[in-house]
């Protein structure tokens, strides 16, 4: 028998990294707001896990509660009920010291710059690396780096005073990175910054990703800074309505891209169809589909590869062998008969599926493509 | 530790607006100086109480037991002194003797009489040596002659209108003391207190005739006032008196210089309002500067509610926010007590010259002041740093 789970495809995972530690895990997240009869649900049910050296940008319309979300992973609200787990430590019922010590191990950057007008830049920096402990000396050459980085480098020792609003920013998102934080949590950064100092802040949230393995949730609704995305996360009133990851998408798109079937669809739609895929597994030897069966669903590999077999009536017979990146089980669904192969694993193998009726769904809406053409000409004006 | 290295944050939030710094600083200052005035009139008043006892020579006491401040007029027998003359580690033992309601003087101009005020006359032996004073020593002689006395120049002018510069003029003046002629011949210098509005010495001998009716029966100096015991060298002040104190008849106390002078600044302290109303005036100042540096502290955090909420949420914990703003608050008790020390000591000095009260910043008066300055501004730092604990970082995102 074959496992096929919940796990969406697009989850990213069986992707790359899946053997990195969880930074963040949210299970069966609720938060309330109020008391009472004013009490009011601001997440549902809130799953989501977050990999070392991610960079996820979380999206929504506002009131959505990716905020609350964040200040839950950032520590700064109790848990009230579920599972919150940042750094390996669970936030539920923890006491003080582990959230002194939690807090001190994250990057805040907040919308507001909330720097003090009687230190200069580089003090407010240093007021996060003093509590990091770091050696004075060593820290300011960091501050001075970080500040020179972020193109204040004439204007270290000025108060805020005397910074421009794009300035005082970086300064606070130098202050969210000093100590070389764990997990950095952003909250608009990149919104009071011109294009320029936008993409210096983003490069550098990519090369401490990168380099130092720090993991980075940011709320952001600067489409300029979408392609840093590892992940991205869509909510809508309190519930995860979408939690993909962009890298694996675009592989399931480029795969999808192969199917002769689906040619013509446009990303948009390809996107679709990833995000209904489900994740399929199968050990070694295997029987994914048995030939003779009814046919429900439609096979991509993602990794491993697959023996096609088909019986005679006297002896099995390979016919063929399959390798990631190909499909199969197409054939049942279009024609509506029964499968007309075995298919078993040659090895543990990762498969991406679609159900019959979102596949005859799929090639209905390619068929419309011309029809897609004009709605996203005439949408353009 | 490396603490010194910090970021001095206190320092800096309270002295980057220089403007509101100054009005801090003035306000503590305010408060500071309001204190130091209390202090002063209060330590001045009980210093003129028993500035008779600092100007009188001697190293132990005795009074009658039922004298309960100087001012009361409790005598005891000249026998005591005599006993005390046999004691050893007694030098010598003298007597003052004090009359106040009697002693009546009057002024009389061109033969009319003006109203007569009471002053404190003190009447010695004039070979005894009891006062320090150097013009009461040179003016002996004067005294010497029947129905004289010196007065004391500070004695209240408005009741006792002399003109006290020149002794030749003063002797022209015609007075009468409780009736009698007197001449005055000359000034010293003593001052005036709660009780007295001021002061005449006289020979013993010129007491006794002015006063005769001190006792019903017998001779008028029998009965003394004061006690004054000088010690040979050598023996401790401590030790005689205990002597002394077995020795003589339980009808009167003895003291040494220290107690003499703590008991009736303690009289003055606790058996009348003084003690009160300054004490009220303490607190007043107090609670005002209290208020003063609440507004500064509480201002300042109102102002960075938002900053400090920052510093939460990168784990700086309660324990830093406390510290900071008991730094905060000594800051500026210290900051605010240097110039309100300076400006008190311009209006002691102006004072002491108005009043001829002894305005006198001791010791004991600074760190009074500077202790209660830094425990007013602790303690608001404290009530306001509640506002800084309910800052809430889930708020900023």
């Amino acid at each position: 028998m074959d496992s096929q789970t919940t796990i969406p495809a697009t989850s990213g995972t069986f992707a790359e990294g899946m053997h990195l530690p969880k930074t963040v895990s949210v299970a069966g997240l609720d938060h309330f707001f109020g008391e009472g009869e004013l009490r009011k649900q601001a997440l549902y049910n809130n799953t989501l896990d977050v990999r070392r050296g991610e960079i996820v940008i979380m999206t929504g319309p506002s009131g959505s509660g990716k905020t609350t979300l964040l200040t839950l992973i950032g520590t700064l609200r109790c848990v009230q009920a579920g599972s919150l787990k940042v750094l390996g430590n669970e936030l539920l019922g923890s006491d003080r010291d582990l959230i002194v010590r939690l807090r001190r191990e994250l990057g805040f950057i907040f919308q507001a710059h909330n720097l003090f007008e009687s230190l200069t830049a580089f003090q407010n920096v240093n007021m996060a690396a003093e509590l990091a402990g770091i050696d004075p000396k060593i820290a300011a050459r960091r501050i001075k780096s970080l500040l020179t980085r972020l193109g204040l480098a004439e204007r270290i020792h000025y108060k805020p005073k005397s910074l421009s609003g794009g300035q005082k920013q970086r300064v606070a998102i130098a202050r969210g990175l000093v100590h070389k934080p764990r997990l950095i949590l952003a909250d608009e950064p990149t919104a009071a910054l011109d294009e320029k100092s936008g993409r210096e802040v983003v490069t550098l949230f990519q090369e401490l990703a990168r380099d130092e393995g720090c993991t980075i949730i940011m709320v952001t609704h600067d489409n300029r800074i979408l392609d840093v995305a590892d992940r991205i996360v869509n909510m809508v009133d309190g519930h995860i309505k979408s939690d993909v990851a962009v890298q694996e998408t675009s592989v399931i798109c480029e795969f999808l891209k192969g199917f002769p079937l689906f040619a013509d669809l446009t990303p948009n739609t390809l996107a679709e169809v990833a995000d209904q895929m489900m994740v399929h597994e199968a050990d070694e030897g295997q029987e994914v589909i048995r030939q003779g069966d009814a046919g429900d669903l439609f096979y991509l590999i993602r990794d491993g590869s697959v023996n096609v077999l088909v019986d005679d009536g006297e002896k099995r017979k390979k016919i063929a062998e399959l390798k990631a990146g190909q499909f199969f089980g197409e054939a049942a669904l279009i024609t509506d008969e029964p499968r007309n192969a075995t298919i078993t694993a040659q090895e543990k193998s990762v498969f991406y599926v679609l159900g019959k009726n979102d596949f005859r769904r799929v090639l209905e809406t390619s068929a419309s493509f011309e029809e897609e053409l004009r709605q996203a000409l005439f949408n353009r004006q | 530790m490396k603490r010194t290295t910090k970021t001095p944050l206190a320092w800096k939030n309270l002295t980057h607006d220089w403007r509101r710094f100054v009005v801090a600083i003035a306000g503590i200052s305010f408060a500071v100086l309001l204190m130091f005035t209390q202090v002063g009139f209060q330590n001045a008043l009980f210093d003129s109480q028993v500035k008779i006892i600092d100007d009188m020579e001697g190293d132990i006491f005795i009074v009658s037991k039922a004298k309960y401040t100087l001012a009361a007029e409790k005598r005891f027998s000249i026998s005591r002194i005599h006993q005390a003359r046999s004691c050893s580690g007694v030098r010598g033992a003298y007597p003052i003797y004090s009359e106040l309601t009697t002693s009546v003087l009057r002024k009389i101009d061109r033969g009319t009489g003006n109203r007569g005020y009471p002053l404190r006359s003190l009447g010695f032996h004039l070979n005894d040596p009891v006062f320090q004073s150097p013009a009461i020593k040179q003016q002996l002689q004067r005294l010497r002659a029947p129905g004289t006395a010196l007065i004391d120049v500070k004695s209240k002018a408005k009741k006792f209108d002399f003109d006290m510069q020149q002794a030749e003029k003063l002797s022209k003046y015609h007075v009468e003391l409780a009736g009698k002629r007197l001449t005055l011949v000359g000034t010293f210098d003593l001052g005036t207190d709660f009780a007295h509005d001021g002061n005449l010495i006289t020979s013993a001998e010129n007491f006794a005739n002015y006063f005769p009716h001190r006792k019903r029966m017998g001779d008028p100096l029998s009965v003394v006032d004061l006690g004054i015991i000088h010690l040979l060298p050598g023996f401790s002040a401590a030790e005689v008196k205990q002597r002394l104190h077995n020795t003589l008849d339980k009808d009167v106390v003895v003291h040494t210089r220290d107690e003499f002078r703590a008991a009736e600044i303690k009289f003055w302290e606790k058996s009348t309002p003084i003690g009160t109303i300054f004490l009220a005036g303490k607190i007043i100042g107090f609670i005002v500067g209290m208020v003063i540096c609440y507004q500064v502290i509480y201002s300042d955090i109102a102002d960075h509610m938002a900053e400090f909420a920052t510093l939460k949420a990168m784990g700086y914990t309660t324990g830093y926010f406390i510290r900071l703003i008991i730094i905060e608050s000594l800051l500026l008790s210290l900051i605010g007590f240097v110039p309100g020390t300076l400006v008190s000591r311009a209006l002691y000095a102006w004072l002491a010259g108005k009043t001829g009260l002894q305005m006198l910043m001791s010791f004991e008066c600074l760190a009074f002041v500077l202790t209660a300055t830094i425990a007013m501004c602790i303690v608001s730092g404290m009530l306001a740093v509640r506002k800084l604990l309910a800052a809430d970082p889930a708020t900023l995102f």
